[in-house]
């Protein structure tokens, strides 16, 4: 333990240097003092025995010093010092300290705003045991070029998956779920998840209360406490006041009584990331709502579905182990219909890892988030190559400042280092600024992801790890900026700088200062290529023409599966109900949908013109069914024939899109004609049979799901009688009603709900148009998140060509007098300073522009209706550069003009 | 150093000085400098302020303790003396340095 006794001796020394500092004085006066004297005795003269006693005790001065960095901290007495120092420095200078720490706020917050929401939605690991040996366990189905992410389990594939496999234990399923609930009179909707019974237990987390859901809870009929539910801390808190009485009581869910068993531990979200989950039920819920058969269904994949990696075993052993299993699992699972399926067919098992959890959010985000985190990450570089310029601009203001210290000893390190505390000091006030304007930002980001329950579990404030990635922002950005003038500062030679006060030429710095611009205008111009491609795409994608008029429209989604209504009175349950919403006064029409458009939801279906003789294999189609008005209430118009009734005459009649008729009828008038469509049967997997319809209407072309496609062919079938007594767009479905205003839509549907289905749970309506802006979420953020950065990097590249011909123009004072004392006119002044400036503005925009060229090639994914090499974007943004950058040099350029020659001399 | 003086050890002093506070009981530095210098009978090349950087470090480590005292001139002076802890230290140390001279001593002793 000697070095805690030597730190703590240290430590105490370091506060005490006065008065230690004059006990050592004297007691090494009383040392020389005791010596003299002995030699007095000894004979000597008072002179010579001083001498002596000085000579036998060495350098006074030198063992002072050892002895004092040996008492203290001398470290921390130098930063101490260098501190000191520091603030006195930033206190002569507070404009230019200002600006140092608002230009680093603006580049950190930046940067501190990103990572924030990278770190929440993809690095975060999860609050659970060990970790690290998490797998998610999915399908990968991407080989068949689908956009989609790995497709989900379901139980019998997870049960072979138990049964078969040795490389894991601990394999839970996991799927989000909305329940309505009720917990005496009161009524709501609680975010969750449906999970298997050895969830908790196979995470290793433990219950704040009570106890967590085991697999007894997952039985079919239900555990020792019938249908048993979990709810979050968060609930817990702010339903029952932390009660602990909760555990037991008694509630319904989705109509179901229930037993709260237990709380989860506070900070739980589970494992599905940007979710808050408030409510775990078993898997048997499913059994419980739909029977044993939905609860086992073979051909649903439904189930996220993680495990843990058995010790000594590798992602890649049990990725090889599955995949030479997979195939004969989903012989067993799945009916043969699907099996077959190309789809299924090139399927791979895929085991990846959870540390972080899963969410679908990263399927659409990842991307762009690592692009933003460049952009950001390039805003940095910006703001710290204008400080350099800065830096070295006072460094060299500075010079004889650092020759006198140099002259008095203090080393080049020394100097180094003391610069380099400067730096920190403007640099960790602009980390912390940084960090206030992100998290002030970060509601406005999230709103921009355009998903509410992400923006609800998404929290933006700063936690320790945002944090310690800030601070390192903050100190890479000081080494950055502090490097060159540390560099020629200590470097400068002290003759040369102590001789004359004002440098009449060029010093070595002021070649590395010119760099600067180009290196910021390049990767401005990068910046803002990029910005205006992203803005043009989210521009061409929301004025593109989509086929439907968005304002006043709502969405309801409703859900039939527990009135009494089946079959032929669930349609005409569905018929009534759009009939009722619309006789309420401000309603104007009302329709049936099963696939809301722009929704991201697809539903495709394969096809045949029964009259065309050549066409004898089934193409695909967009699919939708309608109810009666679809088309009035979306404003697409009909271009021939009709719309579908709002009876059973229509059962087999069919409207389909330009594109469809266009499809199966290549060249002449689809109305009228047959079109077949082939049903796979799926479950018993006999052989496929047909539903012929005729078309009695063509309407305009639409979009279908997404904004970014052309609009596919749309096949639109009437709402009729389905399988299981649902309809053939199965038990929830859109209702879409267009109305004066968007409440006076949703006070009809729920006072209709009421009138006509008291007994299904209330989802209120959305509205289309914010659906329609939501689409393209993904681009908006990456448009306006982008647009800002181009913008700061814009402006900090202005500030920086400023800050050089100001500095070049001061610097060159004299030289520009003695031309003007020769007989330099005024133009050829002004020239002089422009175009030094012009010529490195015109470097950087080349370089520039072949980064921009490679860094839009590489974003070509994101863009849509838009060249990444479109010459407009790069002319237009490379002359927005040029302007800034020569409306920058202009302003002190100017001032070189005002130079008095008489006076510019004078000062030599 | 040609004038037959060595220099002191790294180390060594630090020894020579506990050894002397044993022997001699509390003493301001320059009695212990003076000690160091007569016992070894002036062939250590000593500057006499190195103790004072030295006293430091035993200091820190708590072997020894200081208190103000009046010198041999009525003059206030540093008195320095071995603690309890030091006490037991410098067995250890005496131990660790004739371990140290005797391997030295075998080293020299082998025939070239």
């Amino acid at each position: 333990m000697d070095w805690l006794r030597i730190l703590w001796s240290r430590c105490a020394a370091f506060f005490g240097t006065k008065k230690l500092d004059e006990d050592l004085d004297e007691e090494l006066l009383a040392h020389i003092d005791l010596a003299t004297e002995e030699n007095l005795r000894c004979g000597m003269s008072p002179q010579e025995a001083r001498r002596a006693a000085l000579l036998s005790f060495g350098g006074v001065a030198q063992i002072k010093e050892s002895y004092r960095v040996q008492r203290g901290l001398p470290f921390l007495d130098v930063l101490l010092q260098d501190i000191r120092f520091g603030t006195r420095q930033i206190w002569h200078a507070p404009g230019f300290a200002f600006i140092a720490v608002l230009t680093l706020a603006l580049g950190i917050g930046a940067n501190t705003a990103v990572f924030t929401l990278t770190h929440a939605l993809l690095l975060r690991t999860l609050p659970v045991r060990d970790p690290g040996e998490l797998v998610r366990l999915s399908i990968d189905v991407s080989a068949t070029g689908t956009r989609d992410d790995n497709a989900p389990l379901n139980l019998p594939i997870i049960e072979a998956i138990r049964r078969q496999s040795h490389s894991f234990h601990d394999v839970f399923a996991w799927c989000v779920y909305d329940f309505p609930f009720r917990d005496g009179n009161v009524n709501s909707g609680l975010h969750g998840a449906i999970v298997s019974g050895n969830a908790f237990e196979s995470l290793g987390v433990h219950p704040a209360a009570g106890r967590l859901l085991t697999p007894a809870d997952d039985q079919s009929g239900g555990g020792p406490d019938g249908l048993a539910a979990v709810i979050s801390y968060r609930a817990w808190v702010a339903r029952y006041h932390a009660d602990p009485s909760v555990v037991g009581r008694r509630v319904i869910v989705t109509d179901h009584p229930a037993t709260i068993v237990g709380v989860a531990p506070a900070g739980f979200e589970g494992v599905i990331v940007a979710e808050h989950p408030d409510l775990y039920l078993p898997l048997e819920f499913q059994a419980a709502l739909y029977g044993q058969e939905a609860k086992h269904d073979g051909g649903r994949l439904w189930l996220q579905t993680f495990a843990r990696l058995n010790s000594g075993v590798s992602q890649k052993q049990a990725s090889a182990e599955m995949n030479s299993l997979f195939p004969h699992i989903l012989d067993a699972v799945l009916p043969p219909a699907i099996r077959h399926m190309p789809v299924v067919e090139n399927s791979r098992f895929a085991v990846k890892p959870a540390r972080t959890g899963w969410s679908k959010l990263r399927v659409q985000y990842t991307e762009p988030l690592l692009l933003l985190q460049l952009m950001v990450g390039a805003v940095l570089l910006i703001c710290c190559a204008n400080l350099s310029g800065l830096f070295l601009a006072r460094a060299s203001a500075r010079r004889v400042e650092f020759a006198i210290r140099g002259a008095l000893g203090a080393g080049r390190l020394r100097l180094m280092r003391q610069l380099f505390v400067e730096c920190l000091m403007l640099a960790l006030p602009g980390a912390l600024l940084g960090v206030g304007l992100a998290w002030m930002a970060g509601p406005w980001i999230l709103h921009m992801l355009g998903n509410a329950e992400a923006q609800e579990a998404i929290s933006m404030q700063p936690n320790p790890a945002v944090l310690g990635v800030t601070i390192a922002c903050a100190v890479f950005c000081a080494v950055l900026f502090g490097m060159a003038p540390a560099w020629t500062a200590s470097h400068a030679s002290m003759e040369a700088a102590l001789r004359s006060a004002q440098p009449r030429t060029a010093a070595g710095s002021t070649g590395l200062r010119n760099w600067f611009v180009p290196f910021q205008v390049s990767l401005s111009l990068t910046l803002v290529v990029l910005a205006a491609l992203l803005g043009t795409t989210v521009t061409r994608l929301l004025t593109d023409d989509s086929g439907y008029r968005t304002e006043n429209v709502s969405f309801a989604l409703t859900d039939f599966l527990r009135v009494p209504e089946k079959g032929e009175a669930l349609v005409t349950l569905y018929r009534r109900m759009a009939a009722r919403i619309e006789e309420f006064p401000g309603v104007e029409h009302v329709s049936i949908a099963a696939v809301a458009p722009l929704m991201g939801v697809r539903w495709s279906d394969d096809f045949l013109a029964v009259a065309n003789k050549q066409r004898t294999r089934p193409v695909e189609s967009m699919e939708n069914v309608i109810g009666a008005h679809y088309f009035s209430t979306l404003s697409i118009s009909i271009l021939s024939g009709r719309d579908l009734e709002n009876n059973d005459s229509d059962r087999n009649s069919c409207v389909v899109s330009e594109a469809a008729a266009r499809l199966y009828f290549p060249g002449t008038s689809a109305l009228g004609k047959t079109l077949r469509n082939v049903i796979h049967h799926s479950r018993t997997g006999e052989a496929d049979t047909y539903r012929d319809c005729q078309i009695v209407g063509v309407a305009q072309d639409t979009k279908y799901d997404a904004l970014r496609e052309l609009p596919p062919p749309i096949v639109y079938l009437p709402i009729t009688v389905g399988e299981g007594g649902s309809t053939n767009g199965g038990s929830t479905l859109f209702f879409i009603i267009r109305a004066r205003s968007i409440s006076t839509a949703r006070s009809a549907y729920l006072a209709a709900l009421h009138e006509l289905a008291p007994s299904s749970p209330e989802i209120p309506p959305v509205e289309f148009n914010q659906i329609f802006q939501d689409s393209v979420a993904r681009e908006r953020l990456l448009s306006v998140l982008s647009g800002f950065f181009a913008m700061l990097g814009l402006l900090l590249s202005g500030v920086g060509i400023y800050g050089l011909v100001a500095w070049n123009v001061t610097r060159r004072t004299t030289e520009i007098g003695v031309r003007m004392a020769l007989g330099a006119t005024r133009p050829r002044v002004f020239l002089l300073v422009i175009r030094h400036v012009a010529g490195l503005l015109a470097i950087g925009v080349l370089i520039g522009a072949l980064a921009a060229l490679f860094a839009a090639r590489s974003i070509h994914t994101f863009l849509f209706e838009v060249q990444p090499g479109n010459p407009w974007v790069f002319v237009l943004s490379a002359l927005v550069l040029m302007m800034i950058g020569l409306v920058a040099a202009t302003l002190p350029a100017r001032r070189a003009l005002t130079i008095d020659p008489m006076q510019a001399l004078r000062t030599e | 150093m040609g004038d037959g003086k060595s220099d002191v050890l790294q180390g060594t002093l630090d020894l020579m000085v506990l050894k002397t506070l044993e022997s001699m009981g509390p003493l301001h530095g320059y009695g212990i400098a003076r000690r160091i210098e007569q016992v070894s009978n002036d062939t250590l090349n000593l500057n006499q302020g190195t103790i004072y950087p030295a006293l430091l470090r035993l200091q820190q480590r708590g072997w020894i303790t200081t208190e103000w005292g009046t010198s041999e001139n009525n003059r206030r002076a540093k008195y320095y003396s071995l603690s309890r802890f030091g006490k037991k230290q410098i067995e250890k140390e005496t131990e660790s340095w004739q371990r140290i001279a005797a391997t030295m001593a075998r080293f020299l002793a082998t025939p070239r």
